[in-house]
C-alpha cells in the first residue's frame, strides 16, 4: 500500500489575532486547518479581508501565529532553510532598484545560490518571465505589470519545489497572464505544487487541481475543483422533437429545448420527453462557474465551522 | 555567510547619498588642508578634524534607526526575508552595512586628516588610532540604534539610542567613576576624538574599543531577539 505524501504545506488550526493601538484585538484568521499535497496547483479564494495574505504570510514566517502551527516542506512555519525551497511572489511587488538581471542574482545569492549557477540561472528565469529584452534595465523604470513578472522572476531563481503566489497576475496583460499561466502549468509538470491566491476565478478555475475557499478567516469550502463545481443537485437536460412550452423553464437554443431541472425530478422529465415523442440530445449534472460559487459561499451566513467537501 | 554579506552590500548601496553627503565634510576639511599652512592654522585644522569626525557617530545612529523601517516600509522586506535569511541574519547584514557605511567616512576622513594633520605635526598613527575608536562607536551606536527600531518608529529609536548612550557619561559625571565609560562606551570614544590635541594626541586605550566591539554584540543578540517576535508583514505607517 501507497503511503501517503506529506504535505509541502500545512496548516493545524491556526489562528492568528491582530492587536489594535488601545489593546482591541481582531481576528484575522480562525482556527484554519489546510494541507497542499506535493504536485499540485492548490488555488486559494476569498473575498478582500478574507485572511489570504495573512495565512500566507503565516506560512512564509513574517508573522507567528496566535496558536496553532503549521508546517512549510516538512519544516515548522519561520524556519529560514526551509524557505531555501520555496519560491514567494508578494502581492505587492517591491524591489531594490537595480538592473533586472543583478537583482535576480541579489535574491538568488541571499537563497544560498552559487555564482556561477546564478549567472546562468538569472538569464533563464528572466527570459521564462518574458523580460529578456529587458535584462539591463533598472526595475525602478519597469511597469506594474513588468515589476510582477520581475517578482516572479525572482520567486523562480532557486528552482523552487513549492511557489507561494499572492495575485500573481493582478497587474498582467492577457498576452503575459497566458504566457504565466502556461509557466504554472509547466511547473506543475515538473512536480513543483504552486499555491495561487487569486481574485480572477476564471484562472483559478482553468489552473487549480483543488481550491480551498477562506471567509472571514474560516475554511468554507475546500474540494477538487470540478467536484466544487457540479452542482449535484440540478441536472441539465437538452432534448429535441418537443415543444419547450410543455416543459417548465424550458428554453429553446438552435432547434434544441433546453431545461435546467431538480434532480430528483430528472426521471420523471426524462419520460414525459419520451412520451411526449422527444429524444434526449444530452442530460449532464448541471456546472457551475466559480464565480457561482464563490457568491454563493461569500452571500452565506457566516459559520462557526468549516464545511469540507474533501 | 554570503546572505548577510549581500544584504550588507545592498545596505551601502541602498545609503549611497548620504554617504555621499558625509563625504562633503571630508572634502570641507580636505579644501581647507589645501588652502591653510599646516603649521600656522594647526589647531584649526585639528578643531575641524574633531567636529567632522563626530558627526559620523550621529550618521551610524540615523542609518541604524531607519534601516528596518524604510524596507518595512517599502515592502522589500518580505522579498529578503521570503529567502533562506533568517531574521537575525537579516539584522547582522544591516550592522555590517551601516559599519561598512561609517567605515568609508572614516577611512576617507583618515586619509585626509592623516594628510593635512601629518603636515601639521599629529601623528599619523594616531589619526588611525581615532578613526578605529570613532568605527567602533559608530558600529555600536549603530546596533543600538537598530535594536530600538525593532519596535519603535526609527525618531523614537535615535531619541531611545541618544538617551542610552548618554546615560553612562551622565553616570560618569555623577558618581566620577571613569569605569562608567566602558559602559556603552560611545561617549567615551568620541571624548577621545575630541580631547585629542597636539600636546596629547592620545588619551584612549584600546579598552573601550574592544568593549564596544562586545557590546555590539550583545545588542544585536538583544535585537534578534526582539525581531524575531516581531509581525514584519503588518504595515509600519
Amino acid at each position: 500500500m501507497n503511503e501517503p505524501m506529506a504535505p509541502v504545506l500545512e496548516f493545524d488550526r491556526v489562528t492568528k489575532e491582530y492587536r489594535g493601538f488601545w489593546g482591541r484585538r481582531f481576528r484575522a484568521l480562525g482556527e484554519f486547518s489546510l494541507q497542499v499535497q506535493p504536485g499540485e496547483i492548490f488555488g486559494f479564494l476569498g473575498p478582500n479581508g478574507a485572511g489570504k495574505t495573512t495565512a500566507i504570510h503565516l506560512a512564509m514566517g513574517f508573522m507567528r501565529p496566535s496558536s496553532g502551527k503549521g508546517t512549510l516542506l516538512g519544516a515548522p512555519f519561520g524556519q529560514a532553510a526551509a524557505r531555501r525551497r520555496v519560491g514567494f511572489l508578494p502581492e505587492n511587488v517591491a524591489l531594490y532598484p537595480r538592473r533586472a538581471e543583478q537583482l535576480v542574482r541579489f535574491y538568488g545569492g541571499i537563497n544560498g545560490m552559487k555564482s556561477q549557477e546564478l549567472r546562468k540561472r538569472a538569464g533563464q528565469v528572466v527570459e521564462m518571465v518574458g523580460l529578456q529584452d529587458d535584462i539591463r534595465r533598472n526595475v525602478s523604470r519597469f511597469s506594474r505589470g513588468m515589476l510582477q513578472r520581475m517578482g516572479l522572476a525572482q520567486a523562480l531563481v532557486n528552482d523552487p519545489a513549492l511557489l507561494i503566489l499572492d495575485e500573481p497576475t493582478s497587474a498582467l496583460d492577457p498576452v503575459a497572464r497566458v504566457n504565466v499561466r502556461e509557466l504554472l502549468v509547466q511547473a506543475r509538470a515538473a512536480g513543483k505544487t504552486i499555491f495561487l491566491s487569486s481574485h480572477l476565478l476564471s484562472e483559478i478555475e482553468l489552473l487549480c487541481d483543488r481550491v480551498a475557499v477562506l471567509h472571514r478567516g474560516k475554511l468554507v469550502r475546500l474540494g477538487m475543483t470540478a467536484e466544487l463545481l457540479q452542482a449535484g443537485d440540478e441536472t441539465e437536460i437538452v432534448a429535441r422533437g418537443i415543444s419547450a412550452e410543455s416543459f417548465t423553464g424550458a428554453v429553446t437554443r438552435n432547434g434544441t429545448v433546453t431545461m435546467i431541472v431538480p434532480a430528483h425530478q430528472q426521471r420523471r422529465i426524462v419520460e414525459n420527453i419520451w412520451t411526449s415523442g422527444g429524444e434526449i440530445v444530452s442530460l449532464l449534472p448541471r456546472r457551475r462557474s466559480l464565480e457561482e460559487l464563490f457568491l454563493q459561499v461569500v452571500a452565506e451566513p457566516h459559520r462557526g465551522s468549516a464545511e469540507v467537501i474533501q | 555567510m554570503k546572505a548577510v554579506f549581500l544584504i550588507a552590500v545592498n545596505f551601502v548601496r541602498e545609503q549611497r547619498w548620504p554617504i555621499l553627503v558625509m563625504l562633503l565634510w571630508v572634502l570641507l576639511l580636505a579644501f581647507l588642508g589645501l588652502t591653510a599652512e599646516p603649521m600656522r592654522h594647526r589647531d584649526d585644522l585639528l578643531f575641524v578634524f574633531k567636529q567632522v569626525a563626530v558627526y559620523v557617530i550621529a550618521f551610524g545612529v540615523f542609518f541604524g534607526s531607519s534601516a528596518i523601517f524604510n524596507d518595512r516600509r517599502s515592502r522589500r522586506i518580505l522579498g529578503v526575508l521570503s529567502k533562506a535569511v533568517g531574521r537575525e541574519q537579516y539584522l547582522s547584514g544591516l550592522v555590517i552595512g551601516v559599519t561598512i557605511a561609517s567605515a568609508i567616512y572614516c577611512f576617507a576622513l583618515g586619509l585626509t586628516g592623516s594628510w593635512t594633520l601629518g603636515e601639521s605635526g599629529f601623528p599619523v598613527w594616531q589619526v588611525w588610532f581615532l578613526m578605529i575608536c570613532l568605527l567602533a562607536a559608530c558600529m555600536l551606536a549603530g546596533s543600538i540604534a537598530l535594536m530600538f527600531s525593532t519596535f519603535l518608529n526609527p525618531f523614537f529609536a535615535a531619541g531611545a539610542t541618544a538617551a542610552l548612550m548618554g546615560l553612562p557619561a551622565f553616570a560618569s559625571y555623577t558618581s566620577g567613576s571613569s569605569a562608567w565609560g566602558l559602559v556603552i562606551p560611545v561617549d567615551a570614544l568620541a571624548a577621545a576624538v575630541l580631547k585629542a590635541s597636539f600636546d596629547s594626541p592620545a588619551t584612549a586605550s584600546w579598552l573601550p574599543v574592544v568593549f564596544a566591539l562586545l557590546e555590539t554584540l550583545v545588542f544585536w543578540i538583544i535585537a534578534a531577539r526582539i525581531f524575531s517576535y516581531v509581525d514584519i508583514a503588518v504595515s509600519v505607517e
